[in-house]
């Protein structure tokens, strides 16, 4: 039984202050040296980072000893935690999750290109000793970060659709967590990246922009499910790059429609994201971020975690609700104003109206979808049931998410001023307004043609 | 007792790049390192215990004369375990890091002694602290951890006296893990 918890030691773990770090050879010759990271994996083991073959790392494969001081960046009570080495992970959330935090460090050091993580070595923590070096500082007032939880928990309890559950997590993040900057953006199964489809505290929404997994900190906590903060401005996390790399790898350059930007800070000193998980399964990610400097701790990261967990249960249970219907209501034809040509590319499932993009993937689909039953048929009014059984969609089995591809076309919609609009009409149900005339025109691409 | 180094942060690839140093009595240290190990430096010093198991101690500052023997000052109180090594025989590895510029340098010797400070050395003991909080007041270290930092404790210093054997580069990067030039 440890006398001393590495939970209450966790603020001397967020490498702010180096910690110091000694071993042995096999000869019993010392070795000390400052180390980047020492970062809390649970209260049995702590994780070093690993970032050049050196004597430290020598030693430690020669006697599995290690030995290192952490010191607490406001209280500067320092504590000597003794270590045995258990194993060298290259992979995985630990991973991942130091490597991100190195890249802010790095960069906050002016050592981006010195800094590599090369792996996380696994300790299992031997003892954990109080070093009395300076006086104590007074600790900080602590956050209540339990009851701002609990607050936001019994705010989203409320919410009766998609739309409203993600608005009121980022009010709620806003509320009860003062953080003035965030998003959700939801995953695209299959297709590995995500779409934004709600934000607040930008001057544009950003509704639509892509993030690939593996890009920036949302895409690596997409890719590993697992969250991921930094604490310092890093440009290895930086968001844009990735998916236009990836269009030109496969050759879909010429024909990408124009990205919409994404909304995010400009000089972000702090970000951190949470995967929104469900039984398993990534639907999402919930984003935060900061002008300050190291805004999000361990303990940020643990409420923001449960806080992005309990939307995954409710946005299942918002989906189980959903195949009740609620019944049709009949309204007035619009009155149409002006001719809209709609152009549909089939190989990214990409719509423009005119020659302004609009959207792409399973939103564009459904919005060429109900645009060709509206010319074919007049209709107006659709249920989410049959879209998610309609083959053309192109829909994973899996459709939690169907929701939010409506919400995402809807903002869309609404952000470019077009002649067409949807609209909730009940339950599982939803209405296309359409002002003008449509057009509406399939292109196939010659570059693409062969993969349709 | 200089400690923090709001990231000085090295995990440099230091030690040995042979890992068989020349076993020479003892090396010169260049006047580039002895500015840097009496200049404010962050000082830290490893040792092995009696089961073989490695300990770590913090330094407040250190002198060197002018054969490179090297005096470390280190308070006693949350040294015990390092000291009680090195009064045992455990040889020593003292790194020295400058908060500002990430300079490092690690020196080892086979052993090293201990002794009651001496109270003429605390004035130099003093301005070390002081240059080392000025350094971590820049880094962005909020004034009262610099300052915490950066202070000693006259009554409870104690000194480790060691004439080093080698010396490592232990800055990141290119030339890292090299024996220094002496």
């Amino acid at each position: 039984m440890k006398a001393i918890p590495l939970e209450s030691l966790r603020r001397s773990l967020e490498g702010i202050v180096a910690a110091f770090l000694a071993t042995c050879d096999s000869d019993g010759a010392p070795n000390v040296s400052m180390i980047s990271q020492v970062h809390f994996v649970d209260n049995e083991h702590v994780a070093l980072s690993y970032q050049f073959f050196n004597k430290t790392r020598r030693n430690v494969l020669l006697t599995r000893m290690a030995t290192v001081l952490v010191t607490d960046p406001v209280t500067v009570a320092v504590h000597r935690l003794d270590l045995d080495y258990e194993e060298t992970q290259t992979d995985g959330p630990v991973f991942e999750a130091m490597k991100a935090k190195l890249a802010g460090i790095a960069s906050h050091h002016g050592m981006e290109g010195v800094f590599r993580l090369l792996g996380a070595d696994i300790y299992r923590i031997r003892s954990i000793e109080a070093v009395p070096c300076w006086p104590p500082l007074p600790a900080p007032a602590e956050h209540h970060l339990l009851a701002a939880v609990r607050r936001c928990v019994n705010d989203l309890d409320r919410c009766d659709d998609l739309e409203s559950l993600l608005e009121e997590t980022l009010a709620c993040v806003e509320r009860h967590f003062e953080i003035r900057h965030a998003m959700i953006l939801m995953a695209e199964a299959g297709a590995e990246r995500l779409y934004t489809v709600a934000s607040r505290g930008y001057n544009r929404s950003g509704v639509g922009s892509e993030v690939a997994f593996g890009e920036g900190v949302i895409g690596v906590a997409a890719r590993e499910k697992a969250a991921i903060r930094i604490g310092h401005m890093t440009a290895e996390y930086r968001y844009g790059a990735t998916l236009r790399d990836t269009a030109r790898k496969v050759g879909i350059v010429a024909s990408l429609p124009a990205e919409i930007p994404f909304p995010g800070l400009k000089s972000p000193r702090s970000q951190i994201a949470l995967p929104i998980v469900l039984r398993g399964a990534l639907l999402g990610v919930l984003f935060a971020e900061a002008e300050e400097t190291m805004r999000f701790g361990y303990d940020e990261e643990d409420a923001l975690m449960t806080v992005a967990q309990h939307m995954g249960v409710l946005i299942g249970l918002l989906q189980d609700e959903q195949d009740a219907t609620d019944p049709v209501e009949d309204i007035a034809p619009v009155k149409p104003d002006g001719i809209a040509v709609i152009r549909f590319h089939p190989h990214d499932q990409s719509v423009f109206i005119g020659h302004d993009y609009l959207i792409r993937g399973v939103a564009g689909a459904i919005l060429w979808r109900l645009l060709t039953e509206f010319t074919e048929s007049g209709r107006t009014e659709f249920t989410t049931r049959e879209l998610r059984i309609e083959p053309s969609l192109r829909l994973p089995e899996y459709s939690e998410n169907l929701d939010a591809r409506l919400i995402l076309l809807r903002k869309r919609l609404e952000e470019r001023g077009a002649c067409i609009s949807l609209e909730k009409a009940g339950r599982g149900r939803f209405r296309l307004i359409v002002h003008c005339g449509v057009s509406l025109e399939k292109v196939i691409d010659a570059a693409n043609s062969a993969a349709e | 007792m200089k400690g923090g180094s709001s990231g000085s942060i090295s995990d440099s690839a230091n030690g040995e790049a042979s890992g068989n140093a020349n076993p020479v009595d003892h090396i010169r240290l260049t006047p580039d390192l002895i500015a840097l190990a009496q200049g404010g430096a962050c000082v830290i010093l490893g040792a092995r215990e009696a089961d073989g198991r490695p300990v770590v101690g913090i330094g407040v500052g250190a002198r060197v004369d002018a054969e490179s023997r090297i005096r470390v000052f280190l308070d006693r109180r949350p040294n015990e375990r390092l000291l009680a090594a090195i009064e045992s025989g455990s040889g020593v590895a003292v790194t020295f890091t400058r908060a500002v510029d990430h300079a490092s340098f690690q020196v080892k010797a086979e052993s090293a002694k201990t002794a009651r400070a001496d109270p003429n050395d605390f004035p130099e003991v003093g301005r070390q602290c002081v240059v080392a909080r000025d350094e971590l007041n820049e880094l962005g270290l909020p004034p009262q951890v610099a300052a915490a930092f950066g202070s000693f404790n006259p009554t409870s210093v104690v000194v480790v006296e060691l004439t080093p054997a080698a010396a490592f580069m232990q800055t990141p990067g290119p030339g890292a893990g090299s024996p220094v030039r002496t």
